[in-house]
């Protein structure tokens, strides 16, 4: 039996992990809407599983920015999570657990669930995926039910920053650590055209404390991760990945929100550069498929 | 996307205009192609004029890299913009292939 021919190109957003230079996301969604383009799963890392969870909860762009207005402030790492710390500096003295976080974990889930509240991926009107870390094995996991908060929790587990979060069963850190830019997610569910908007962790101009160190060593390694994963994704991929990738002319810091118009700007005109190629790509005729069918979505 | 091509002795400039994506790799590879099978291994790229490439681009620039070096000489870049720099460092190419600023310039990086 012949595998059924699909009548259009499947379309995948992927949002990277890049704090607020995520929101750059809403400019393009706001693009694609527009222009009737229809996106057929989202896919999420770190700062990027925010907008990723709130496109496919069918949240608009304008109720998106708010949400993340309201949610996304200095008030999420403000508390510090002595405890952690103690346990992770003083270990005879105070239980070590095996991980620890210097920022409380608390604000940060109370933030997301004033976002998602108990929203799972059932309530979701686009495929979500959202990409963690298993703390175990290092291995790349790929969240695609459950609690969409936890999901989030999971995926912008920045290690030191914040302790790690339990999704069925696994202790989850930052999806940056193993795909800082998840377009292999999307190869895997048979996406055609991937519109690939990832950014490369800027380096703090000068190490002043514990924390931006931290920032800074995470930085060089997911950076040169970055890299070598797109590399391997482009040679990979059947079909084509548009990199989606704005230009913000300034640096855009972890808690810049105050640039949220500028960033999702930058990401609007940077889809309107890319717009009169990606409508003739998808006017092309799909490709026969030449092998049986591709992964799956378990949710 | 226009395509010309130039001797200049000891290498083969293919003079590139538009964007290398996937609705064009196909045209370029074959001319890339034809170059390598004349004969004409010690190649240039000239990207001063385009603006943009996509995976399908960046497939098509390795495979007349891997296929240029198999035939002993090499396909450089020259020229190449921002945007396309950018794409190309962002995949980790900047590390593999080898760029000049100007054709002038990658022309005399092959022995004559």
């Amino acid at each position: 039996m012949s595998a059924p021919v699909a009548s259009r190109k499947r379309v995948a957003l992927v949002i990277g992990a890049g704090s607020v230079k995520c929101a750059a996301a809403l400019g393009l969604w706001k693009v694609l809407k527009r222009e009737g383009i229809a996106v057929d799963m989202v896919v999420g890392c770190s700062g990027g599983s925010l907008y990723a969870a709130a496109m496919a909860l069918g949240y608009d762009a304008e109720e998106t920015e708010a949400m993340t207005l309201s949610m996304w402030n200095r008030d999420v790492t403000k508390r510090r999570d002595y405890g952690s710390m103690l346990g992770a500096f003083l270990p005879k003295l105070f239980r070590f657990r095996g991980h620890f976080g210097m920022v409380h974990g608390e604000p940060l889930l109370a933030a997301l669930r004033k976002g998602f509240g108990d929203k799972t991926f059932a309530d979701t009107v686009l495929p979500l995926y959202v990409v963690a870390t298993e703390l175990a094995t290092g291995q790349q996991a790929t969240l695609a039910g459950g609690k969409v908060v936890d999901a989030v929790r999971a995926s912008i587990a920045i290690p030191y920053i914040w302790e790690p979060w339990e999704v069925e069963g696994k202790l989850m850190l930052d999806g940056c650590l193993s795909a800082p830019l998840p377009v292999d997610v999307a190869i895997k569910e048979g996406a055609d055209v991937i519109l690939a908007m990832g950014f490369e962790s800027p380096y703090p101009r000068r190490i002043r404390s514990a924390t931006s160190y931290a920032f800074h060593v995470n930085s060089i390694y997911t950076n040169n991760l970055f890299r070598a994963n797109y590399s391997f994704h482009n040679l990979a991929h059947h079909a084509e990945i548009i990199p989606i990738v704005p230009d913000f002319g300034e640096p855009v810091n972890l808690f810049d929100t105050h640039k949220f118009g500028h960033v999702i700007a930058c990401g609007a005109r940077a889809a309107e550069e890319q717009l009169p190629y990606l409508r003739q790509l998808l006017a092309e005729p799909v490709a026969k498929p030449s092998s049986p069918g591709v992964g799956s979505a378990v949710r | 996307m226009d395509i010309v091509v130039e001797q200049r002795t000891p290498a083969t400039v293919v003079h590139i205009t538009g964007s290398v994506d996937g609705l064009t790799a196909d045209t370029l590879m074959a001319t890339l192609q034809q170059q390598i099978d004349a004969g004409n291994t010690r190649l240039i790229g000239d990207l001063s004029g385009v603006s943009y490439t996509s995976s399908a681009g960046l497939r098509a620039l390795l495979a007349t890299v891997k296929q240029a070096r198999t035939a002993g000489g090499d396909f450089r870049l020259a020229g190449v913009l921002p945007p396309v720099h950018k794409v190309l460092e962002m995949s980790g190419f900047t590390t593999i292939l080898k760029l000049y600023p100007d054709v002038d310039g990658a022309v005399a990086s092959y022995p004559a």
